[in-house]
């Protein structure tokens, strides 16, 4: 075994397949950088290069790519608050609040660090896997898979935040948007509308760019063209190093529940990435800081999502089950090189497995350390006026959104979202309920059917099943007990578990006016929502309606209390010196521009708009940049392939 | 495309001078084309291995030598990539949409996001995608008419019953087989998981899997093979074994094995039909309707001396079991038929699926 992975060092030291992991890595880089382009877009660029390599090298740059996404997607997610993939959304909330408060190398420097230790532990877990895994992920029958996802759930519960209402509404809200498309129980189409564009159901990347990314730009261009006071003041370095020591143990941990996320197929890094940002909440005594810039949630989340996208590969390699849409692009590398994974593998080319331990242990390293150097020089791009970033930053999630499915469908998604994100970022509903209940909706909702066919009730006695069930039940039992326990005594009360988050803050501020405003608009939006879905589903069969059902009722209820609750307080709010809502048209003007007369014009005239009007750039400037950022984004689209729908009425260009 | 073709020309962006390379002066119908292949699935999967494989053997043997590009366009189990085709075609033959039983079966059942019309295309190429059911050692059977008489409850786990396991699932009611079909799995890849885990007992798995996955199985016993869904033979029905597994009997075998004559009636014609599409032509190529003749006769040309090529010879038992990769004009009228079973098939398929899987169009 240490032969074969000294050999396989040696192998991968060549200078040729060197170059290929730096050349991958530089691509994993660059689009974990931009928001809504992850490692299945720097995968699939990358794929027609790879055959101009030896197939050990072609291999290395993929693997390059795919170990290095998640670690710069950190950088855009604390500088911009717009997430660089999906999966970085908690490190958009946290990091972002940091660096708004001049903690940016902090955040930065904790976010790679666990990054790095979640590819190194990704790697050691698939250095060991390879002889052993097997067995594991055979125990792993569905059973268990099911009471994974609720064990997410169940640490996701700590996000709810202080509104009750509010964010068990947001969950709800989630778990709907989770179950648009096919039901895995029965063959029901739902809440499609028969449009072929949500046969698949919404895209994560479109979720996570709409609910996070739109809403950011749309602050970005409200802030103009001053830098407002919000010079980026980065900190010094060692902050980040040291504060990556002082949670060395929660890193850990979370790097571990990613490992086991890519274990199981078809839970991505973004379902493990909240459920160690929930585990990061659960173990933090001092939860007030949770969604206003708390670092462990940067250092869990980054953890986490390195560690899943490398231990995608265990499955891939054992099973030829990808792990993840990456891991399955990988696969198909692996299949035309003439590699069939599966356990042969390991007998037959052991070398091949240990190049690929050692390609992402190589690249984790490398990427965290180009990352770090590179900080201070992309950190200088955010004393730019911020509509100036904003202007390429909101093509580029256009484009992101338009690898999902190509068509019209992904716009109006994106900015329908986008209007989604916007209002519960001002209407103080919080948003990570929501990508939470999206994710886990469907293998909740698959686990459990498939579950109960296979093998009855009789699942819940399965030793797995139970084993992980105590995962959850000994901490809500522990807590109930000191409840009981502690009776008469608030404060211990206020600290228990399940209650711990609801504390009542008794000097609250009265609401401002405009989130007064938003809020009811939200939960009348949510009401009808609801309202439309209770009666789309009761021409379900039933198995599909169960989980839709579970989330949709309550959904109802609660946004209809908020309604009421909103509407009475309505009177007197006003919007004050609140106007960011003014820049809200352009999230309707510019699809519908698109959808009528194609791409061009209408993203010309975007441009003129944030350059000209928002950013107060003088015509010169901003005809030379502007012409510049939708070259570069033409370029783009050919370079990816990717479709440019619209022009229903007419294609002028 | 054009558009922006024109648009990033004007700018001047290097991209299309790259692209647009004098191509040395060829003869032959695709000289100086570009071809797109379009696969409407994710790369990695089957059918976009198969594309990739076909590639450089299409560049080299088809006349004229022209490029060839595989594109993916995933979603909707297909029905996106090929609504995208229906728009998007070149009614020149340079645009080919190769895809499985995916984008067939869907089609056939007139599934209301289906815009395309797959009956209308013609037919450049096909290679058969077999599949081959097995059986979990667990319940202690070697054969088809032992499987039929044990009491242990039979699993099988697959997808979706509208789509690719359609055959597999009519193959259980031509054999009068008591399985019990479980759906809602993601994938073939997690069905064969699950099958190794013991969670069914019953599994079906395509060409590619079985030759490089199932045959070790079994080799070490976790798996028993049990039967294929059969080639076309000279009777022009699915009678004869499949080269995938020529020591396995067919289905049409199988009946006769367990009932003691050849399978006949509506079970039989709707899997006859489905088990055409889905196993026989399996992977297809399709052109624009309107495509001239005289590109599926190139086609055909390239093909044949494709199928003589050693290395083609080499490499493709690892993709269609060894069989050839098939072209020509009768290909097509095969194909054709089989996207239009009888009004009595189709009643008899919606019906199947309603009762028993509650799907309803």
């Amino acid at each position: 075994m240490f032969q074969d992975a000294a050999m396989a060092l040696q192998a991968l030291l060549e200078p040729m397949r060197l170059l290929a992991l730096f050349a991958g890595m530089m691509v994993g880089l660059v689009f974990g950088m931009l928001p809504g382009l992850g490692g299945v877009a720097a995968v699939s660029i990358l794929l027609p290069f790879i055959y101009l390599f030896d197939s050990y090298a072609g291999l290395a740059m993929l693997l390059g790519a795919v170990s290095v996404v998640y670690t710069s997607d950190t950088i855009t997610s604390v500088l911009l608050g717009a997430p660089g993939s999906p999966a970085s959304a908690p490190t958009a909330i946290e990091g972002h609040a940091m660096a708004k408060q001049g903690q940016a190398s902090r955040a930065l420097g904790v976010g790679f660090l666990a990054s790095m230790v979640g590819g190194l532990i990704g790697a050691v877990v698939l250095f060991l896997a390879i002889p052993v895994a097997g067995p594991i992920v055979l125990m792993l029958g569905t059973p268990e898979l099911l009471m994974f996802a609720l064990v997410g759930l169940f640490f996701a519960s700590s996000m709810v935040g202080k509104d009750l209402k509010k964010g068990l509404a947001a969950a709800a809200l989630g778990i709907f948007l989770g179950v648009i498309g096919p039901a895995s129980a029965a063959a029901d189409i739902r809440f499609t509308f028969d449009q072929p564009w949500l046969l698949d159901g919404v895209s994560l990347t479109i979720m996570a760019l709409g609910l996070f990314g739109i809403a950011e730009a749309i602050s970005m261009l409200a802030i103009g063209g001053g830098i407002a006071g919000e010079k980026m003041v980065l900190g010094p370095r060692s902050d980040g190093v040291r504060d990556f020591f002082a949670h060395k143990w929660l890193i850990l941990r979370s790097s571990i529940i990613g490992v086991f996320g890519g274990f199981v197929p078809a839970v991505g890094a973004s379902a493990s990435t909240w459920v160690a940002y929930g585990h990061a909440m659960r173990s933090t005594k001092d939860k007030s800081k949770f969604g206003k810039g708390e670092i462990r949630g940067v250092a869990a989340a980054e953890g986490a999502n390195n560690a899943t996208v490398i231990a995608d590969l265990v499955p891939t390699l054992l099973f030829s089950v990808p792990g993840g849409p990456a891991a399955a692009i990988f696969l198909g590398a692996l299949f035309s090189f003439g590699y069939y994974p599966g356990p042969r593998m390991v007998s037959q080319n052991p070398d091949l497995m240990y190049l690929i331990v050692w390609s992402v242990a190589l690249a984790s390293v490398a990427g965290a350390a180009i990352c770090f150097f590179i900080t201070p020089y992309i950190a200088k791009l955010t004393r730019i006026p911020f509509a100036i970033i904003a202007a390429p930053l909101l093509l580029i999630m256009v484009l992101g959104a338009q690898k999902s499915t190509g068509t019209m469908g992904d716009l109006y998604l994106l900015f329908g979202l986008g209007l989604l994100g916007w209002m519960m970022k001002y209407a103080d509903w919080p948003r990570a309920p929501v990508l939470v209940g999206f994710v886990l909706a469907k293998p909740m909702e698959q686990y459990f059917w498939l579950s109960n066919q296979l093998h009855g009730w009789s699942w819940l006695m399965r030793p797995g099943v139970l084993i992980i069930a105590s995962i959850i039940l000994i901490p809500l039992l522990l807590s109930a007990w000191r409840a009981w326990r502690g009776r008469g005594l608030p404060t211990a009360l206020a600290e228990g578990g399940e209650t711990g988050e609801i504390t009542t803050e008794a000097a609250a501020v009265p609401e401002p006016g405009h989130v007064t405003i938003i809020s009811t608009l939200l939960a009348l939006i949510a009401t009808i929502a609801f309202g439309y879905a209770m009666w789309e589903m009761q021409g379900f069969n039933s198995t599909s309606q169960l989980l839709p059902g579970l989330a949709i009722y309550p959904g109802f209820v609660l946004s209809a209390l908020l309604l009421i609750q909103g509407v009475r307080s309505l009177r007197g709010a006003s919007w004050g010196s609140f106007d960011e809502h003014r820049f809200l048209p352009v999230l309707l003007i510019y699809p519908v521009a698109i959808w009528a007369i194609g791409y061009h014009l209408p993203t010309i005239a975007l441009l003129a708009w944030m350059l000209l009007v928002c950013a107060k750039m003088r015509w010169l400037s901003a005809a030379i940049y502007g012409g510049v950022v939708f070259a570069v984004m033409l370029g783009m689209y050919r370079l990816m392939r990717a479709d440019m729908p619209g022009g229903e009425i007419i294609t002028l260009f | 495309m054009d558009r922006l073709k024109l648009t990033t020309a004007l700018i001047g962006a290097t991209f299309a001078g790259l692209a647009a390379l004098p191509a040395i002066a060829q003869d032959g119908y695709f000289a100086g084309m570009d071809i797109e292949v379009v696969v409407p699935f994710a790369p990695g999967g089957a059918t976009y291995v198969s594309a990739k494989f076909l590639e450089p053997f299409f560049e080299r043997h088809l006349p004229g030598n022209p490029t060839v590009t595989v594109v993916d366009r995933p979603g909707g189990g297909s029905i996106i990539g090929a609504n995208w085709f229906e728009e998007n075609a070149n009614a020149d033959g340079s645009t080919v949409l190769f895809t499985t039983s995916s984008s067939s079966n869907p089609y056939v059942l007139g599934q209301p996001e289906v815009n395309y019309d797959l009956a209308a295309y013609r037919v450049a190429y096909s290679h058969p995608f077999g599949s081959v059911i097995f059986a979990s050692p667990d319940l202690g059977v070697s054969n088809v008419t032992e499987l039929a008489a044990t009491d242990t409850p039979l699993i099988y786990g697959g997808i979706s019953a509208a789509a690719s396991d359609l055959p597999a699932v009519l193959s259980f009611e031509v054999l009068d087989l008591p399985i019990t079909s479980v759906m809602g799995f993601s994938g073939r890849g997690p069905t064969l998981l699950a099958f190794q885990r013991g969670e069914t007992n019953i599994e079906a798995q395509f060409t590619p899997v079985y030759m490089t996955q199932v045959v070790p199985m079994v080799a070490e016993g976790t798996a028993v093979p049990l039967y294929t869904g059969g080639s076309i033979g000279a009777d022009g029905m699915l009678s004869e074994r499949d080269a995938v597994a020529p020591d396995l009997p067919s289905v049409y075998e199988a009946h006769v094995m367990l009932h003691g004559a050849p399978p006949s009636g509506i079970e039989w014609d709707a899997f006859q039909a489905i088990a055409t599409s889905t196993y026989a032509f399996g992977l297809t190529g399709y052109l624009h309707p309107e495509a001239p003749d005289e590109a599926i006769a190139a086609f055909a040309e390239g093909i044949a001396a494709m199928n003589a090529d050693p290395e083609f010879i080499e490499g493709r038992r690892e993709i269609t079991g060894g069989a050839p990769l098939m072209a020509g004009a009768d290909i097509e009228g095969n194909v054709r038929a089989a996207l239009q079973p009888s009004d009595e098939v189709r009643a008899y398929l919606r019906d199947l699926l309603a009762e028993r899987f509650n799907i309803r169009f």
